[in-house]
């Protein structure tokens, strides 16, 4: 076995180019093999050095997050905080303090898991992944990226060197909610993002995507007929309706299909109410879970 | 400071201002070391080949392969060892199976190998051939005229003791008392309820680990047990070794919770390393640690049916309890005498007719995990208490406030209570919370439980050295509680010494007295006596010499601050190390202690099947009260507040008491809500890991106040102290379950009560007006 550490992306690529496999913070990759759930790769080259990943930066109407920003990172990072605030909801849920401090973004997309918490912000806020070869660089939609649990649609060569998301328009706000037996160390059971644009009072623009309800994140279709709709609970509702409609979870040790399909709703009721206050300029701290207590709370969201 | 006595109205004076733990530099730095961190040289790796199926016959084990291979020094079967039934009570166990397989972790065969990879590949190239056998995954099903039986030869055992047993039902206890049907026939409101509770695991955060080394015909074992002398005793009789050659150290032991009691595995490591000539160290992953032990939080089921007066005085109990025992008894053969104790509860009850079965399954064995039976029991009895006090009428306070019982007052058993506190407790809990204003998505539960304090033989050795430091060299075993350290405290009382001046020698059989260990909530009920004996000989010794210097009667001298003096005229002095240099010169200042033997209490009811679990020595008495949350969109619960009362006599350590409260409230709330171990179809565990085995974790924790009833309680533990340490892990998820039921419109009938299963209840009772108290 060999591993490289790398300093910079150019290292990075031609390890890859060689057959190795990128490590960043390791709590898949590593945890997956000691439990025997995964070969560890015989060539790792380490991309946790490479600073130019480790950025979050806006430019001209975008927004690109590096894919090795950590966890921790990203819940205190003024752009991530304040445009993509449903980002910041999932990664203050991820695991521990230290899961949090190693544990990378970019990790979290391409391990592909159905269960990751920023995957659903991710894609109710159009993300799309950079992949990277030393011959260039292709953008994938997440849609077309997660293509089953633990899977995806990239090369063996390509690195996500970041994820790029359209800068949010004005009076736009996000949230995830996520379903939690615990308060720490915990995976989702189900969980929900919601990114919405207001106008006025009304709905300009809606997307909701599920956690943990499907082999991979999926968006909610079909939500363009709230488009004009007030934001207020019969929208909500609605959209609780759609996710529980679209929802395709299964029964296992961690909830059974019914439960699950039942909680999905709340969750994207939750996601989809705490987004239309943030869009409507009001802040809810995050993480959203903590600002609804564990019930739905009015008095909790100011 | 000492000697205490409890004064209703004020703390005690003798309590101790600052606790000192000598062990938590080293656990706190990392410095400490655990038996995962000894290497010694030439050390093998052991592993075990474990069943993974819950019930068969094996038709093939052949290990030549495995024996094979370079750097595989040794590969054990039952051929390689005694052949030898043990376990306290009931013999059902051997070290490995024998032609038989009964649960998924009962071991086949044990490597050693120069590496753990080694070992792997070893395990890998053992040959079986298991033929699956009908597996026994349900106690009631157990009891079934033709279910298969887990031991096939269960007449053959050498039981001892009062020991009832038939077929699947390992050991069956009774507990009878008044003319039941009368009672029942005569009662104004009658309430049967069935409450289902899942198994759990004690789940300490260390792995176990064991390392042995022969040294000619003599052991030494380094390992990870709550209980060094059982631990000792156990090789010893599996292996066919006088006590005197078998030496059990533990270094630092991270966490048991009760999952490191009792003994296994330690002889499958002194075999192995005689059977190579070499060291040989253990140490298991997470997944044995849940799958291996003989140590499982029993399942079980409570079928209950009380009578009331008109007026709400409980005038009748008839119940059932069956408890999943899994497939060897090993310490659970009084099991269900307690459970029945508890199902009857701390109440006045004049007819009572509680039977108890522990019954086979093909599951891991259950154990003693801190108090065992009782968050379980105390659960059903007191989820069923509101609902009678429902039946009757009465608010659940003011109906446990009638029924409790009080100094002087006849338990369930016929035993006659000395002074109790539980009345107190009820009083300080419940004011405690006081009645805040509640949103309508909070209510508050309340509970009260108990438990017995458990006496057995414990030595000390004390000596003091010619400087005038101590040395006491006790059995006590440090599990996390820090009780160990408090034995400083009383040895530098006795002797007038500063607690910096006294050091412990202990988790060592080779050098220390028989004792307990750390289960039953024993360290400083029994070590503290023996260690008080021993030191008051030499304060004996000491006040004569000082006599002779003073030229005063001995009688008349106090030893204290490190000087002895004159009673009444402390400028006549001399310093106890001056008296110490003088003993090192001729008789030197030694000490040593059997703790004396309190007195049992009687009992007047009749005990079928007793296990001596009737009888209960200083019994303590709890009372918790909490506030919980609930989200009624998804059924997770948040347990806010949690005020805490308990009587467990004089408080000799307050600061490691309260510890002891808070992380037995901890480990309740996840009883109440979150830990559970799941089984499929096939008898196997499906979540033998921390992250589907949802523990509590700090940012769960609730805010916990805890008060003490203190009460001078003679014929028990040190200076009126009794036990602590399980007492407080009785009666939280009970107090959660009632507050639930609030929220809910009735009581979770299963534990634990997981979101998902409060939400099935009430989508249950969304659809239906159904009311589930019969009156």
């Amino acid at each position: 076995m060999t591993l490289t550490i790398a300093t910079s992306l150019d290292e990075v690529l031609s390890a890859m180019a060689n057959g190795a496999r990128p490590i960043a913070g390791g709590t898949d990759l590593v945890v997956g093999a000691r439990q025997g759930k995964v070969t560890l790769p015989a060539d790792l080259v380490a991309i946790d050095r490479v600073t130019e990943l480790a950025t979050v930066a806006t430019n001209d109407g975008t927004i690109r997050i590096g894919a090795g920003v950590t966890h921790a990172d990203l819940l205190t990072n003024d752009i991530v905080v304040r445009q993509l605030t449903s980002i910041a909801d999932a990664a203050a849920l991820v695991g521990s303090p230290a899961t949090r401090n190693v544990g990378t973004i970019g990790g979290n997309v391409m391990n592909g898991s159905p269960a990751m918490d920023t995957g659903a912000p991710l894609m109710v806020l159009g993300a799309n992944a950079a992949l990277t070869t030393p011959s260039g660089t292709r953008e994938v939609a997440l849609a077309d990226l997660w293509t089953g649990p633990g899977q995806t649609s990239a090369n063996a060569d390509e690195l996500c060197t970041a994820l790029v998301l359209p800068q949010p328009p004005q009076s736009s706000g996000s949230a995830y909610v996520r379903l939690e037996y615990r308060r720490a160390m915990e995976i989702a059971v189900v969980g929900a993002a919601a990114a919405v644009t207001l106008d006025g009072d009304s709905i300009s623009s809606v997307k909701v995507a599920l956690t943990a309800v499907a082999p991979t994140i999926i968006e909610v279709d079909g939500l363009n007929s709230l488009v004009g709709s007030p934001a207020n609970d019969k929208a909500f509702e609605a959209i609780a309706e759609a996710a529980r409609q679209q929802a395709r979870p299964i029964s296992d040790l961690r909830a059974s299909e019914r439960y699950r399909r039942h909680t999905i709703g709340v969750m994207a009721r939750r996601a989809a109410h705490a987004a239309s206050v943030r869009a409507s300029g009001q802040t809810i701290e995050v993480p959203v879970n903590r600002a609804f207590g564990i019930g739905e709370n009015p008095e909790n969201i100011r | 400071m000492f000697p205490c006595t409890a004064d209703a109205t004020a703390t005690l004076a003798c309590t101790m201002k600052t606790f000192v733990r000598a062990d938590g530099p080293d656990k706190v730095t990392g410095s400490g070391r655990y038996v995962a961190d000894l290497t010694l040289t030439g050390m093998l790796h052991a592993k075990f080949l474990y069943a993974g199926v819950a019930h068969g016959q094996i038709d093939r084990l052949d290990v030549e392969a495995a024996r094979a291979i370079p750097g595989v020094l040794a590969v054990m079967t039952t051929d390689d060892v005694p052949d030898h039934r043990y376990s306290p009570v009931i013999p059902d166990r051997t070290l490995f199976a024998k032609n038989i397989v009964r649960f998924e972790g009962e071991i086949l065969a044990a490597v050693a190998a120069t590496t753990p990879e080694i070992a792997a590949q070893a395990l890998a190239a053992i040959d079986v051939a298991i033929t699956e056998l009908p597996v026994v995954n349900d106690i009631e099903a157990a009891l079934a005229d033709d279910a298969p039986l887990v031991h096939e030869d269960w007449e053959s055992y050498d039981v001892t003791g009062d020991t009832i047993r038939d077929r699947n039902v390992a050991t069956f206890s009774a507990i009878e008392k008044g003319d039941i049907d009368a009672a029942l026939a005569g009662a104004a409101h009658v309430v049967t309820s069935r409450y289902v509770a899942d198994a759990s695991h004690a789940t300490p955060i260390e792995p176990r680990g064991i390392v042995a080394q022969w040294e000619g015909d003599k052991v030494t074992i380094w390992t990870s047990t709550q209980v060094p002398y059982d631990a000792r005793d156990g090789v010893c009789e599996t292996l066919g070794l006088p006590a005197n050659r078998v030496r059990i150290i533990v270094p630092h032991l991270g966490g048991g919770f009760g999952g490191k009691c009792g003994f296994h595995f330690e002889a499958h490591i002194a075999a192995l390393a005689r059977a190579t000539k070499r060291p040989v160290k253990l140490v298991f992953s997470r997944e044995e640690e849940f799958l291996a032990p003989d140590r499982r939080r029993e399942g079980m089921i409570v079928d209950i049916t009380t009578g009331l007066s008109a007026d709400g005085d409980i005038v009748a109990r008839k119940a059932w309890v069956g408890i999943d025992n899994g497939a060897y008894v090993a310490d659970a053969a009084f099991f269900p005498q307690l459970a029945a104790m508890h199902v009857g509860g701390p109440y006045k009850i004049p007819a009572v007719k509680i039977d108890a079965q522990l019954i086979y399954t093909n599951r891991q064995p259950s154990g003693s995990v801190r108090a065992p039976t009782a968050p379980q029991a105390c659960w059903a009895v007191e989820t069923h208490t509101d609902e009678l006090a429902a039946a009757a009428g009465l608010d659940p306070v003011e109906f446990r406030r009638r029924n409790l019982v009080r100094t002087g007052d006849e338990g369930i058993a016929g035993q006659i209570y000395d002074e109790i506190g539980l009345d107190q407790c009820l009083d300080l809990a419940v004011s405690a919370m006081g009645s805040p204003d509640l949103p309508s998505d909070e209510a508050i539960g309340v509970a009260i439980g108990w438990w017995p304090s458990f006496a057995g033989p414990a030595g000390a050795y004390a000596k003091m050295h010619g400087d005038g430091t101590v040395q006491v060299i006790t059995g006590a075993q440090e599990c996390g509680t820090g009780a160990v350290m408090t034995l400083r405290d009383i040895a530098a009382d006795e002797l007038g010494v500063g607690v910096e001046d006294v050091q412990l020698v202990y988790q060592d059989t080779g050098a220390a007295p028989v004792g307990p260990g750390a289960t039953g909530s024993q360290t400083l009920l029994n070590h503290g006596r023996a260690v008080e004996s021993a030191t008051q000989q030499i304060a004996e010794q000491l006040r004569e010499l000082a006599a002779n210097e003073l030229e005063a009667a001995a009688s008349d001298i106090v030893l204290g601050d490190g000087v002895a003096s004159v009673a009444g005229t402390p400028a006549v002095s001399v310093p106890i190390a001056d008296l110490a240099a003088t003993a090192a010169g001729g008789d030197l200042l030694l000490g040593s202690a059997s703790a004396p033997m309190p007195e049992w209490p009687s009992v007047s009811a009749r005990c079928v099947g007793d296990q001596e679990m009737a009888s209960w020595l200083a019994p303590q008495f709890s009372c918790h009260v909490v506030r919980v949350q609930l989200d009624a969109d998804t059924g997770v619960a948040r347990v806010l507040d949690v005020q805490a009362a308990h009587d467990s006599g004089t408080i000799l350590n307050p600061i490691g008491a309260t510890g002891q409260i808070e992380g037995g409230v901890m480990m309740g709330i996840g009883q109440a809500l979150s830990e559970i171990t799941q089984y499929d179809e096939a008898g196997k565990q499906r979540n033998p890991g921390l992250l589907e085995y949802k523990l509590q974790t700090i940012a769960d924790a609730p805010t916990i106040s805890t008060q003490f009833v203190e009460i001078f309680t003679p014929n028990a533990g040190p200076r009126g102290s009794k036990g602590l340490a399980e007492a407080p892990n009785v009666a939280t998820a009970a107090a959660i379950s009632n507050a639930l039921a609030k929220l809910t419109g009735g009581p979770i009938r299963q534990l634990p009560m997981t979101p998902e299963r409060v939400w099935e209840h009430l989508d249950a009772r969304r659809g239906s007006d159904a009311t589930e108290v019969s009156t």
